[in-house]
C-alpha cells in the first residue's frame, strides 16, 4: 500500500496546475457552500429561537378554533395537573400558560393595536423570560449630552453612539454588539457609555394590575414608566373590556414586528379585564431538542393527555406557517444554488479526470504489461482521486473553522438599508453562523459522492483495457 | 534446456474485411542465455511476435510455451502474475515510470514481486552501475537522455531475473552511439546474468552483435541463423 501511496501522490503533482485548479474549485466550493449553509442555518434558528422560543414555544396546546379565530372565547380553563402532566414528558423544558388577545391600547393621542400576552411572572422565567429583555440601556439625546461632557470619548465613538439614537438594548452584549467598537475602544469607552445610557425599569409581580410595554410600542404611545395606557377589547363572550394600566417596564423585543405591538401582563389582571375567569388561551410548551421527531411524538404525546376534543396541540410550524414557509423556501433556494455550484464542479473534476486517464493511456498498458495487476493499478488511480478531492476538501472545512466560529460568536449586525428590509420582513438584523452540525459533514458526503462518480471513468476504461492497444498509445 | 518454444503460432487480423496473416506458422525455441535479432522488413509481424511471446496478445492457432506453461491456459490475471515473474520488457519508446526516479524504476518490479528491501537495493545497485548510471540513481526519467532512459529500462527488464528479456525495436529513438553502448550493455548483462534477450531491429549494426538472427518475412520464418 505504501508504494500505491507514493505513486498516487507523485502522479497527483505530475500536472501541478491541473491539480491545483481541480483542489483549488473544490475548495471555494466546499468552503463557500459550508459558509453559506452556516448563515443560513443560522440565521433560521435566530429567528426560531425569538419567535418561537420567546413567543409561540415549540409546541401550544390551544382551543382547535383559537388559530383560526384568536377570540378569547375560544379559550379553555387552565387545569394544573394537565401542565404538570404534559411538563412530565420526556423533552418538555417547561409548560407555560398563556393568556393572549389583541386590544386596542392608547395613551394621550397615540392609539395602536397591540398584542396582549398575560403571563404568570413567575413560571414565565423558564420560558421567555421577560425579565432578561428588559431595557436597561437607552440612547436618548440626554444620553448623548451626558456622555459629551463625560469627556474622554473620542469622536468617533460619539458618532457611532450618535448612529444609535433612539434605539434601547436589553443588555450590554446586545449594546457593545450593535455599536461594534473597535477593541480598543470598546474597553476605554464601554464603562461610561453604559454609565450614560443606563435606564432603571421594572418588573411584575405576581398579581400585579400594571403592564409590560414593548419599546417600539411604547415610544409610539410616548409612554414612560409610570405612565398609564388605556387598553380596549373583546372580552369573554362579547362583553367589551376596557382598563386603565400603569406602565411598570418597557421589554425590548429582538423582532421588530413583536416589538412593534407587545404588551404583557399578568394572567389574573387580564382574566379580570376580558372577564375570563379561570381561563387562558395557550398552554406554551417549550422543548429540549427541535427535530421533527422529536416534535412530534411529544406533540402525540400531549394530545393523548388532552381531557377533550375541544383543545389540541400544534408544533410550533402548524403555528407560524408563513414563517415556516419561508425558512423553508430560503433554504431550499440556498440549497438548489449550492446544488448548481457542486454540478458544475463535478464536470470540473471529471474533466480532469478524462484528461489523466487519455494522457495516461499508454502507461496504464505499461504498467499492466510489465506485470502490475489492474486490481492495484485501480487501487492507484482511486487513491489519487480521494487525494484530488479530498484537498480541497479538508482545506475547505478548515478554512470555514475560524469564520464560522468567529460569526457564532460575533454575529454580523446588519445597518443601514439592509437591516431597514430586514427589520421591514419582522426579523431581526442580526446574521449569526450555525453551530457545526449536519450541514457542516454533509459537505464531506457530497464531495465524497462526487469523487466516486469521477472515478468510476477510469476504474471502467482500466477494467477494459487491453495492453497491446494502450500499448500504442 | 529451452526457455521458450513456439509451435506452430499463427495471428490473424480481420479487420475491414481485409485478412493478415501477420505471423505464420512459426516454430521456433529459444535455449538459456540466447542473444537473438528479430530482423524483416516493416510489416513482416515482428511487432506482432513479440507480443505474442510475451503474453500481451494471443495467437489465432499454435502454442507458446514458456519453462513448461502453455500461455494459452492462463486467465487474464494470471497471465499478468505470468509476465512480472518471467519475462522482462523493454520498449521502443522507454516507458519508464514518469514520477519514479532511476532507482525506484528499477525496484518497481522487485516491489511489486514483494523482496524485502535490502536485496532490492542490492539489485538495483548492481544493474545500475552495470548500465553506467551509478551516479544518476535519484534522477527522474524527464532528467535522463533517451539512451539512458533505454539503460535503466533495461535494467528495470533484469531486475527479477525473468526467464528472458523482450525488447521491440529498443534502439529505434537512439542516435548511433547510444544505440551501440545499449547493445554492449544488452550483451554484457546477457553474458553475466545468462538471460536470454530477445529483440527486434532493423538497424544492421545492431544485428551486427546479435548472437542469432531470425528474419521473417509476410509473418513467416524465412532464415535462422546462429552467429558465434
Ligand atoms: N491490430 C491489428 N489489426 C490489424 N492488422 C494488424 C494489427 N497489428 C498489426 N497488423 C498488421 O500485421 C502485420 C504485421 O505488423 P507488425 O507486427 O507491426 O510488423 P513489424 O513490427 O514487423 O513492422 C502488418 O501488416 C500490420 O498491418
Amino acid at each position: 500500500m505504501k508504494e500505491e501511496f507514493k505513486i498516487a501522490w507523485r502522479n497527483l503533482w505530475r500536472n501541478r496546475r491541473r491539480t491545483i485548479i481541480t483542489s483549488a474549485s473544490v475548495f471555494f466550493a466546499v468552503f463557500f457552500a459550508v459558509i453559506m449553509r452556516s448563515y443560513q442555518l443560522g440565521t433560521y434558528d435566530h429567528m426560531i429561537n425569538n419567535l418561537i422560543e420567546s413567543f409561540t414555544g415549540y409546541i401550544q396546546v390551544q382551543h382547535v378554533k383559537y388559530q383560526d379565530n384568536p377570540l378569547i372565547d375560544n379559550s379553555f380553563d387552565y387545569n394544573d395537573s394537565l401542565a404538570s402532566a404534559i411538563s412530565e414528558i420526556d423533552k418538555v423544558v417547561s409548560v407555560t400558560p398563556h393568556l393572549e388577545s389583541f386590544t386596542l391600547a392608547s395613551s394621550g393621542t397615540q392609539t395602536k393595536g397591540a398584542a396582549v400576552i398575560a403571563i404568570d411572572p413567575v413560571m414565565e422565567r423558564n420560558f421567555s423570560d421577560p425579565e432578561s429583555k428588559l431595557v436597561k440601556y437607552r440612547i436618548t439625546d440626554e444620553a448623548v449630552t451626558r456622555l459629551k461632557h463625560a469627556g474622554a470619548i473620542p469622536d468617533n465613538v460619539l458618532e457611532k453612539v450618535k448612529k444609535n439614537l433612539g434605539r434601547s438594548f436589553s443588555s450590554s452584549a446586545r449594546l457593545e454588539l450593535e455599536l461594534g467598537l473597535a477593541d480598543e475602544d470598546n474597553e476605554n469607552c464601554m464603562p461610561e457609555i453604559l454609565k450614560c445610557t443606563e435606564v432603571s425599569n421594572g418588573f411584575l409581580t405576581a398579581n400585579d394590575e400594571g403592564i409590560l410595554v414593548s419599546d417600539r410600542l411604547a415610544s409610539y404611545l410616548k409612554v414612560a414608566i409610570g405612565d398609564s395606557v388605556i387598553l380596549m377589547g373583546q372580552g369573554y363572550h362579547g362583553v367589551s373590556a376596557t382598563g386603565i394600566f400603569p406602565v411598570r417596564g418597557i421589554i425590548k423585543i429582538p423582532s421588530p414586528e413583536i416589538d412593534n405591538k407587545l404588551i404583557m401582563m399578568t394572567i389574573p389582571a387580564a382574566q379580570k379585564f376580558y372577564d375570563a375567569e379561570g381561563k387562558i388561551t395557550s398552554l406554551v410548551v417549550n422543548l429540549t431538542g427541535k427535530s421533527d421527531r422529536v416534535l412530534k411524538t411529544v406533540k402525540a404525546k400531549i394530545n393523548i393527555l388532552l381531557p377533550d376534543n375541544n383543545t389540541v396541540a400544534k408544533t410550533w410550524y402548524e403555528l407560524n406557517p408563513i414563517l415556516y414557509q419561508q425558512i423553508q423556501g430560503d433554504s431550499q433556494s440556498g440549497q438548489a444554488m449550492l446544488g448548481l455550484l457542486y454540478f458544475i464542479i463535478f464536470f470540473g473534476i471529471f474533466g480532469t479526470v478524462l484528461m489523466m486517464v487519455s494522457e495516461r493511456k499508454r502507461e496504464f498498458g505499461v504498467l499492466v504489461a510489465i506485470g502490475m495487476q489492474k486490481k492495484k493499478l485501480k487501487r492507484i488511480v482511486t487513491i489519487e482521486m480521494i487525494f484530488l478531492g479530498a484537498i480541497g476538501l479538508v482545506c475547505g472545512l478548515l478554512a470555514s473553522i475560524p469564520l464560522i466560529l468567529y460569526f457564532y460568536f460575533y454575529p454580523i449586525v446588519l445597518k443601514g438599508d439592509l437591516a431597514n428590509m430586514m427589520e421591514d420582513w419582522g426579523w431581526d438584523a442580526i446574521m449569526p453562523t450555525a453551530w457545526f452540525g449536519p450541514y457542516f459533514y454533509w459537505q464531506a458526503v457530497i464531495v465524497a459522492f462526487m469523487v466516486v462518480l469521477a472515478t468510476l471513468y477510469p476504474l471502467r476504461k482500466i477494467g477494459k483495457m487491453k495492453e497491446i492497444e494502450a500499448l500504442k498509445g | 534446456m529451452k526457455v521458450l518454444e513456439l509451435k506452430n503460432v499463427n495471428k490473424i487480423y480481420n479487420s475491414d474485411e481485409v485478412k493478415v496473416h501477420a505471423v505464420n506458422d512459426v516454430t521456433l525455441d529459444f535455449a538459456e542465455a540466447e542473444f537473438a535479432a528479430i530482423v524483416g522488413p516493416s510489416g513482416s509481424g515482428k511487432t506482432t511476435l513479440l507480443n505474442l511471446i510475451g503474453g500481451l496478445d494471443m495467437p489465432t492457432s499454435g502454442e507458446i510455451i514458456i519453462t513448461g506453461t502453455n500461455l494459452s491456459k492462463l486467465k487474464s490475471s494470471q497471465l499478468i502474475d505470468f509476465r512480472l515473474n518471467n519475462i522482462g520488457f523493454v520498449f521502443q519508446s522507454y516507458n519508464l515510470i514518469p514520477v519514479l526516479t532511476a532507482k525506484e524504476n528499477v525496484e518497481f518490479i522487485m516491489t511489486l514481486q514483494k523482496w524485502p528491501q535490502k536485496e532490492r537495493d542490492e539489485r538495483t545497485f548492481e544493474l545500475l552501475n552495470a548500465v553506467g548510471l551509478g551516479d544518476r540513481i535519484d534522477s527522474r526519467p524527464s532528467k535522463l537522455s533517451g539512451g539512458q532512459q533505454q539503460r535503466v529500462a533495461v535494467a528495470r527488464a533484469l531486475a527479477s531475473r525473468p526467464k528472458f528479456v523482450l525488447a521491440d525495436e529498443p534502439t529505434a529513438n537512439l542516435d548511433s552511439k547510444a544505440a551501440t553502448t545499449l547493445l554492449e550493455i544488452m550483451e554484457k548483462l546477457n553474458h553475466e546474468e545468462k538471460i536470454t534477450f530477445i529483440f527486434s531491429t532493423h538497424d544492421p549494426r545492431v544485428v551486427k552483435m546479435a548472437h542469432r538472427v531470425i528474419t521473417l518475412e509476410d509473418g513467416k520464418v524465412v532464415s535462422d541463423v546462429k552467429l558465434e
